[in-house]
């Protein structure tokens, strides 16, 4: 993306800007009455049913619960499977983050400091698991993991995990390989460094903040797949996803999913505001772009 | 190229894109071949047009195929509609255009799932929607918004979660454009909407091209939105064929089901594409 500080300099620009005020203003009152109805509501009504007391039930026609309490959170951690699917999800998300990193790097390698024919195409041909709808992708892995034989789910939705989200570690680490000055790692050599000492010296601070968002943005994808943790997981293997979705299909429960909702999008907010800070200058949202 | 170098690329390249390639390949590989009578789970493999015939048959499917279609032509037309004006707006710095575009992109970081939970909140009879109809005074008691036929549910959730991403791409290309070549169109006299057609549109044709074919291809191919908030007479793709895959296994109708799909992804965003490039290269005679 151009940088926002090629400013303005004459003066025709800020005649400009100051007649484009007051419609600013206007236009910036509108769309935050907009962003409150449309993030600001919803979570607050989120927060109020995953609150709602049992006993009293929050019906037509109050417009808030009469009364609140911790009860559906204790009742859904101590009643339902999502402790198990909490620690199933957080397992698995830090397995894929590490082995997607691991698998990525060497390509991204590759993409930044090597030129060859067929670059180009290679490239493009990494998005190939963006442009694979995800349902497709998750029944047709599971029938091909089936007619492998591997009964292992932890081990197949890794697989499957790894390879979906292999694009954004690789385009993230492609970046980072560029960054890496060239003249550095000539001084360190020539100043008869070993493979390992140029690697820290040189590489690994050009790389570090590729190498966190990279681990981040595919932590958070993998929490938050569904398709192929429902498809290739049910029914032994529940992941959050899987249980939010159990709670919003046939049975309908609106306070359960409220907690669950909660529990996965919170720590994943977070998650991506740490990110944001962590890479002032990049683009966290644009990397991590999702369906 | 020396061949110790190709041996090193090819090296370098294999745990990356060798991996998808392979598991890519297989995966489409099974489905192609499961829909022809291969890859039984049980019985005996055979090649067999059975299963496309039953599938293509059915009127469930030739409902489910144009529904799908319709959803991502309206998700992704209008998700880019409306990321337009904003992206426009949003171009040159200003107080607080930071602050709104970060609240702009949130939906991106919230999951379908939970997207449809919050959404089913506030069209519930109780939910802010309903109440805002009775306080107006439209309706005397609350009336059912969920699984609306019309599918406005479903669309209003595609694009709540789709515009941000056209966004992204659309900022990151109109503010790519330089001032003198807007200037230069305005001492032209190019009013507003000629500057917009003639010379922004032409320009950022790219980004607009790579929102259309991923959100084209992400909504047609959609499964949360449909099941939790879209109608109940009608099936998406995605819906049919774990349907036809729980029910009774079906594994061979759904792969029908899900090759059909993957030609609707690579279709509808080449048309979409062309379109794109066509109406605006179009338009773009000076």
């Amino acid at each position: 993306m151009v940088s926002l500080a090629d400013s303005p300099t004459a003066t025709a620009p800020k005649k400009r800007l100051r007649t484009g005020g007051t419609l600013n203003r206007i236009l910036m009152v509108l769309l935050l009455t907009v962003v409150t109805i449309w993030l600001v509501v919803p979570f607050t009504m989120a927060v109020l049913w995953s609150l709602v007391d049992p006993e009293t039930g929050w019906n037509y026609p109050d417009l808030l619960p009469p009364s609140l309490t911790v009860l559906r959170w204790v009742e859904v951690w101590t009643t339902t499977a999502l402790p198990q699917a909490i620690a199933n999800s957080y397992m698995l998300a830090p397995t894929v983050a590490v082995v997607t990193l691991l698998l990525a790097s060497p390509t991204a390698y590759c993409f930044a400091r090597y030129d060859f024919p067929g670059k180009g195409l290679a490239q493009v041909a990494t998005l190939l698991p963006l442009v694979v709808p995800g349902f497709v992708l998750a029944i047709f892995f599971s029938s091909l993991i089936f007619s492998l034989g591997i009964y292992s789910r932890f081990l197949s939705i890794l697989m499957a995990h790894c390879v979906l989200f292999l694009p954004y570690a690789i385009r993230i680490m492609t970046v980072s390989f560029g960054q890496v000055r060239q003249d550095l790692i000539d001084a360190a050599r020539d100043l008869g460094a070993s493979p390992f000492a140029v690697f820290r010296a040189a590489y690994m601070p050009a790389l570090l903040p590729g190498i966190l968002a990279s681990l981040i943005i595919v932590f958070i994808q993998s929490i938050e797949e569904f398709a192929i943790a429902f498809i290739v997981g049910a029914p032994n293997f529940t992941t959050i996803p899987s249980i939010l979705y159990s709670y919003l299909g046939y049975n309908f429960i609106r306070p359960n999913a409220a907690v669950v909702s909660l529990i996965l999008v919170v720590p994943n907010v977070l998650l991506m505001l740490g990110l944001e800070r962590l890479l002032k200058s990049a683009n966290p949202a644009q990397m991590g772009g999702k369906g | 190229m020396t061949w110790r170098r190709t041996l090193l690329i090819v090296a370098l390249l294999t745990p990356g894109l060798g991996v998808i390639l392979v598991m890519i390949g297989s995966v489409f590989y099974v489905a192609v071949m499961q829909s022809f009578g291969y890859y039984n789970l049980v019985g005996e493999d055979s090649f067999s047009l059975e299963h496309w015939q039953k599938v293509l048959d059915s009127k469930q499917f030739s409902r489910a195929l144009s529904y799908s279609a319709y959803i991502a032509v309206v998700a992704a037309i209008g998700s880019v509609i409306l990321a337009y004006p904003i992206a426009i707006w949003l171009r040159r710095p200003f107080r607080g255009s930071l602050v709104i575009s970060a609240l702009l992109k949130a939906p991106l970081f919230v999951p379908g799932l939970v997207a449809s939970f919050l959404f089913l909140n506030v069209i519930a009879f109780h939910g802010i929607v309903n109440q805002l109809l009775m306080w107006i005074g439209a309706t005397d008691a609350p009336i059912r918004l969920q699984n609306d036929r019309g599918a406005w549910g479903v669309v209003f959730l595609q694009l709540w979660k789709n515009l941000p991403f056209a966004l992204l791409l659309l900022t990151g290309a109109v503010q790519s454009i330089s001032d003198e070549v807007l200037d230069a169109a305005r001492d032209l006299g190019a009013g507003s909407f000629d500057r917009f057609r003639k010379v922004i549109a032409p320009l950022t044709v790219q980004a607009m091209q790579a929102s259309l074919i991923i959100i084209f291809i992400g909504a047609a191919g959609d499964f949360a939105f449909q099941v939790t908030a879209g109608p109940t007479n009608v099936q998406s793709m995605a819906q049919y064929m774990v349907f036809l895959k729980d029910s009774f296994g079906r594994w061979n109708q759904a792969a029908v089901v899900g090759v059909s799909l993957m030609g609707l992804a690579l279709f509808g965003s080449l048309v979409l594409a062309v379109l794109a490039r066509v109406v605006l290269r179009g338009g773009a005679r000076w």
